[in-house]
């Protein structure tokens, strides 16, 4: 408990920093967090204008379509707002910072996520929380309480997913001290999750519910939600995650133990 | 003219630097090419039309707005405010070369690559997936898509190279950069044709430069804008042009009066 407790000092301090830079820098935080709002509301107003002409989408209502949307946009936005930090290990490893982290006394993989802690994210998840429960209020049926805890659950474990790719790409970085886009190809591999993986070819869907499990981390949610997916489907994602999870946090141990400096 | 070409060549092996980077950034444009296809390809399952659009035809806008996204929007010219912000000017500013050939060059090298990678990358596509993929509706139609683009292209550089001159004022215009990002690529078609919004929406949208970027250019292309509207498109592009062509003088003679070369 009292190192809990200490990590929860470190993640608010580091949290605390990244805050103040944000304050610091009011016009490019204005900037960057009234671009999100825009980009939210014109894929809203396309999704609005494309069901104008059609009445579904693979069996899928306007209503349930704006739910995966959203539901897409809080693991996204959740993920960028903790995970951040990861982002610049090859920033950190070029300027040598990172050799200091891995000698303070603190993990250096939440050392390093808490590092970029994104408040202006949490803005965005404010009309996302809006228009998800609006979304909610117009499709036709009871959303049971069980629904709604394996919606959280789901979330949660789509959250250890992000974190999983995060620490993958973190180990690429520092294998190889290359791969900064890599993190970029995630982002846009995640906007795959914008729709639900239904509407992808056989191919496609495969590879989102296993090797890029987009649809497992938006899609699942969303479909739990609504009563659409199986118990099968529940064990298979946090099974998932789990594997991922530990995948991830050994190649991260390898790549500690090839790592060799290069800055510092 | 020569040192313009060395330039060329310099940008294009510098670009090539980190391999791996620039496959990665490559594989970030398929993200949007096989999210946009398949939803439009789910929308239009058992539909012959919509929003006006036959199947074929937007499908073939998909695939050609991801050419036009790498031919038209991809530019290094966001680059400038930090070069202004660290004084890296003063170095450009006492070359035998001009400050925006230098950047147009750059621009340039780096258009080439993208529009290799993307045909590449798409032709790729459409032999694992062979969608629909229509031609201009005649010679004169391809005639004037082609002059179409290359205005496009010229304008979208104006338009960003006078953006840059907004680091002389603040270091922080990443920020409202990406918010102007983000709204071009919304109103300049390069997720949905324009066309599917409600009329006010479009209406709105028209008045600004954005849909002469990659909307109206395609609309030729797809032989929905007939002969009778190809002088006012190309007008306009020439229009907006001059705008930014002026503008960005203007706005870079008052941001070099006030250059004082921090950190050069």
């Amino acid at each position: 408990m009292p190192e809990l407790r200490r990590y929860g000092r470190i993640w608010a301090a580091l949290a605390h920093n990244s805050l103040r830079t944000q304050l610091s820098t009011v016009m490019a935080s204005g900037g960057y967090l009234i671009g999100k709002l825009i980009r939210i509301s014109f894929f809203m107003a396309y999704l609005l204008a494309i069901f104008d002409h059609l009445p579904s989408l693979k069996g899928y209502t306007v209503h349930q379509m704006v739910l995966f949307f959203m539901t897409f946009n809080l693991v996204d936005v959740a993920a960028q707002f903790l995970f951040r930090g990861l982002y610049g290990v090859k920033y950190l490893i070029e300027e040598g910072d990172f050799d200091k982290i891995l000698t303070q006394p603190a993990h250096a993989l939440f050392r390093i996520s808490s590092m970029g802690v994104d408040f202006l994210d949490l803005f965005t998840l404010v009309p996302v929380g809006f228009i998800t429960f609006w979304a909610l209020s117009k499709i036709p049926g009871e959303i049971s309480l069980v629904a709604g805890l394996l919606y959280v659950l789901l979330v949660a474990n789509a959250m250890l997913i992000a974190y999983a790719c995060h620490v993958f790409i973190g180990a690429l970085s520092v294998r190889t001290h290359e791969f900064e886009s890599a993190i970029w190809v995630y982002r846009d591999i995640m906007t795959l999750g914008r729709f639900p993986v239904t509407i992808y070819s056989d191919l496609l869907r495969g590879l989102f519910v296993t090797v890029i499990p987009v649809g497992v981390m938006v899609t699942f949610p969303a479909q739990a939600l609504m009563g659409m997916l199986t118990w099968k489907g529940i064990v298979y994602a946090l099974g998932l995650s789990v594997v991922l999870h530990l995948g991830a946090q050994a190649f991260w141990r390898n790549s500690l133990r090839n790592y060799t400096s290069i800055s510092s | 003219m020569r040192k313009y070409l060395t330039l060329f060549m310099l940008s294009w092996q510098k670009q090539l630097e980190v391999r791996s980077d620039f496959i990665f950034e490559r594989g970030r444009s398929m993200a949007v090419l096989l999210s946009l296809f398949y939803l439009w390809s789910a929308l239009l399952t058992n539909r012959t039309d919509v929003a006006g659009y036959s199947r074929d035809q937007m499908l073939t806008y998909v695939l050609m707005m991801t050419l036009l996204r790498a031919w038209v929007l991809s530019n290094i010219t966001d680059r400038i405010p930090a070069e202004i912000s660290q004084g890296k000017l003063s170095e450009l500013l006492l070359r035998p070369i001009s400050h925006q050939g230098y950047w147009a060059t750059q621009d340039a090298a780096s258009k080439m690559l993208a529009i290799g990678s993307a045909v590449i990358e798409l032709s790729l596509f459409m032999l694992i997936v062979r969608p629909p993929l229509l031609g201009p509706p005649s010679v004169a139609g391809a005639f004037m898509f082609a002059l179409s683009i290359l205005l496009a292209m010229v304008m979208y550089f104006q338009m960003s190279y006078m953006l840059g001159g907004l680091g002389f004022w603040t270091a922080q215009s990443w920020g409202p950069r990406f918010c102007f990002e983000v709204l071009l690529e919304f109103s300049a078609g390069a997720y949905f044709p324009i066309d599917i919004l409600p009329a006010a929406a479009q209406k709105v949208i028209g008045w600004l430069p954005f849909p002469y970027l990659i909307f109206h250019p395609l609309s030729i292309y797809l032989g929905k804008a007939g002969p009778e509207t190809w002088a006012s498109i190309i007008g306009h592009q020439v229009m907006w042009i001059a705008v930014f062509v002026l503008l960005s003088r203007k706005l870079w003679g008052v941001g070099l009066r006030r250059y004082a070369a921090e950190g050069g």
